[in-house]
């Protein structure tokens, strides 16, 4: 295992890769589909007292892998050759960790991207079943797979074409590809993506005028922080006054602390920073107290 | 009962006509040239030395995670950037986590500033002689760990065309030439419109320089990894952009034991944040006068009452 995991060089020939566009490559990929599809049936079939040992297992595994890179002894210098490298079992274990953590890495990237792959697929399925069903607001989801598949068609189209020793001339050229590409992603998506985060701000603005009320103590502190911080984003009005302090107060270096920049500074160093560092320490332990839970297969929500 | 008519009116002002007055406030201002002084922060000028040091001809890694979401904020720090990297000539790797839309939003981006070098007939960055495209990575943790563990690895089979020749492995480019580990590039710089920079600093900050471009909302949470001195200069929101144009136009003078950096005299300077900038100030002041006038109506009808 030690060998096929130890990829101090870019690799080039081994089990976990193979030059792009060889048949070994392809060979591989069918393989490990091949090999992914069976484990699936298997536990598919598997008896159902069965299952939850094995994701247990699994899971241990793999956490156990990250308890490992993080507790254990880093090697000072990964990029050292294997035959170089110092003997021993820590030694040993160090460097055989940390040639493992971008194989792991790569997995990772591969197991998330399948998750996109079942939200196409969910999505796709989902539409299609309501689409042929005519249930109610139908034509929507015509539209919607329509868009899938055409800004599909376009992309690849657009991304094949871009793949030759001529790319470099379809920036000259622009074909139909190229046009269909722009028009759906650049002209469509991107500009109805940015309009529909941009009606945040309205709600801000309606929310805003309501809850900020002088009602209590400390709704009156909180609307003097939110009034610093929205004033001191506003440059003219730093520049102008913090002039003006300079000016009135000839730089005296006690009156200066009230320039806005200085006064919003001490609020986000000495209030904001520290608070937000300490609900960050909470969300870490209780990050760590869930992540032992999943890790010992004790969160019975999941496992079952 | 006192009549407290048009104070119980100004307490509850209709939505839509909040609505309406931003719609005026924001466009209205954007047809307006007109540049809004600005006051750079401690955070931007940092992020200024920092990329201004990286020597000419080096390369940089630029993790671009935003998509038109954030175009507002984002959009005008990625061309900042872009703008200084391509002035310094400075090479650099584009990756992206966040978003599968993310690495062509940051190509148009780059194809915007070339077109704009383009016209003023200075040269244009070229994909694998000038920076290469490293893709989409869906997993950002994953990744991050695989890059502070082994770049070339980490990279291993990304392609990017090269001239004549079609798609080569990256490392062969002359971006990556010589780069092996993470830690021998300069920066490492992360635009982005969510929390990928904390996943970055967490796994790479003592490993390379960590410089971050977040959106307003990020803001405060990376200003805890710059007061602790993980990251070297952090670029907050659209004030952030407004602020760093105004150094690339002016300069930074010497202060606090750091010297003097030069701006871009001459050059196009000042983009997309200073475009905006009077826009963000009409905003806010609406903001700020629709919460002064809702409290003064209520503390007006308390009394009448």
């Amino acid at each position: 295992m030690i060998p096929f995991l130890a990829q101090v060089e870019a690799p080039e020939y081994n089990m976990w890769n193979a030059k792009p566009g060889t048949p070994q490559l392809w060979m591989a990929i069918a393989i490990a589909m091949v090999v992914g599809f069976a484990i699936m049936v298997a536990m598919l079939y598997a008896p159902t007292r069965m299952r939850k040992p094995i994701a247990s297992a699994a899971i241990f595994l793999a956490g156990l892998f990250w308890v490992l890179v993080f507790l254990f002894p880093q090697p000072i210098d990964t990029q050292v050759k294997v035959e170089q490298r110092p003997p021993g079992f820590v030694q040993g274990i160090s460097f055989w960790l940390a040639d493992a953590i971008p194989v792991v890495g790569t997995f990772a990237n591969i197991l998330t991207a399948f998750i996109l792959g079942l939200g196409v697929f969910s999505l796709v399925r989902i539409h299609l079943l309501r689409v042929t069903k005519k249930q109610r607001d139908w034509p929507f989801s015509v539209v919607l797979l329509v868009s899938i598949v055409a800004m599909a068609f376009f992309g690849y189209a657009d991304w094949y074409s871009r793949l030759g020793p001529n790319a470099q001339k379809i920036e000259e050229s622009w074909p139909l590809t190229a046009y269909g590409k722009d028009l759906l992603f650049d002209g469509m998506l991107q500009v109805m993506e940015a309009a529909m985060f941009s009606l945040i701000a309205f709600f801000i603005l309606s929310a805003a005028y309501r809850a900020f009320r002088i009602r209590s103590v400390e709704a009156t502190i909180l609307l003097a922080a939110a009034m610093i911080a929205m004033l001191s984003l506003m440059g003219a009005v730093v520049v102008g006054w913090d002039g003006w302090i300079e000016q009135v107060t000839n730089k005296d270096p006690f009156l200066t602390n009230f320039t806005l920049s200085s006064v919003s500074g001490f609020i986000r160093d000495n209030l904001q920073t520290p608070g937000i560092r300490a609900i960050d320490f909470g969300i870490g332990l209780g990050a760590l107290a869930m992540g032992l839970r999943l890790w010992l297969s004790l969160e019975r929500a999941g496992a079952n | 009962m006192a009549n407290t008519g048009v104070w119980d009116k100004l307490q509850t002002v209709d939505r839509r006509i909040l609505y309406l007055l931003l719609i005026v406030f924001a466009t209205v201002s954007l047809f307006f040239k007109v540049t809004v002084p600005t006051k750079p922060g401690e955070p931007v000028k940092d992020f200024y030395r920092s990329v201004m040091d990286i020597p000419e001809g080096k390369t940089v890694i630029l993790q671009s995670d935003f998509t038109q979401s954030t175009r507002g904020e984002s959009s005008g720090q990625m061309e900042a950037l872009l703008r200084i990297l391509m002035r310094k000539n400075v090479k650099f790797a584009l990756l992206s986590v966040a978003d599968p839309q993310a690495p062509l939003v940051a190509l148009n981006v780059i194809r915007a500033i070339n077109q704009e070098r383009k016209a003023k007939g200075e040269r244009t960055y070229v994909a694998w002689e000038d920076f290469v495209n490293l893709g989409y990575f869906p997993n950002a943790e994953g990744t991050a760990n695989s890059m502070a563990s082994n770049l070339t690895t980490a990279m291993a089979g990304r392609r990017e065309n090269a001239p004549g020749k079609g798609p080569t492995d990256v490392f062969q480019s002359p971006v990556l030439q010589g780069i092996r580990a993470v830690q021998d590039v300069p920066a490492y710089i992360n635009v982005t419109g969510s929390k990928t920079s904390n996943i970055l600093i967490e796994r790479l900050g003592k490993k390379v320089p960590f410089l971050a471009m977040v959106t307003g909302v990020m803001g405060p949470e990376t200003l805890n990894y710059y007061a602790s001195g993980q990251v070297k200069g952090v670029v907050i929101g659209l004030n952030g952009v407004a602020e760093i144009e105004t150094l690339m136009d002016k300069g930074l003078k010497a202060e606090n034991g750091h010297p003097a950096v030069a701006g871009f005299e001459g050059q196009i300077n000042l983009g997309r944040g200073t475009g905006y900038y009077l826009a963000l100030h009409a905003c806010l002041t609406l903001m700020i006068l629709a919460i002064v006038i809702g409290n003064v109506a209520m503390v007006v009808t308390r009394r009448k009452k």
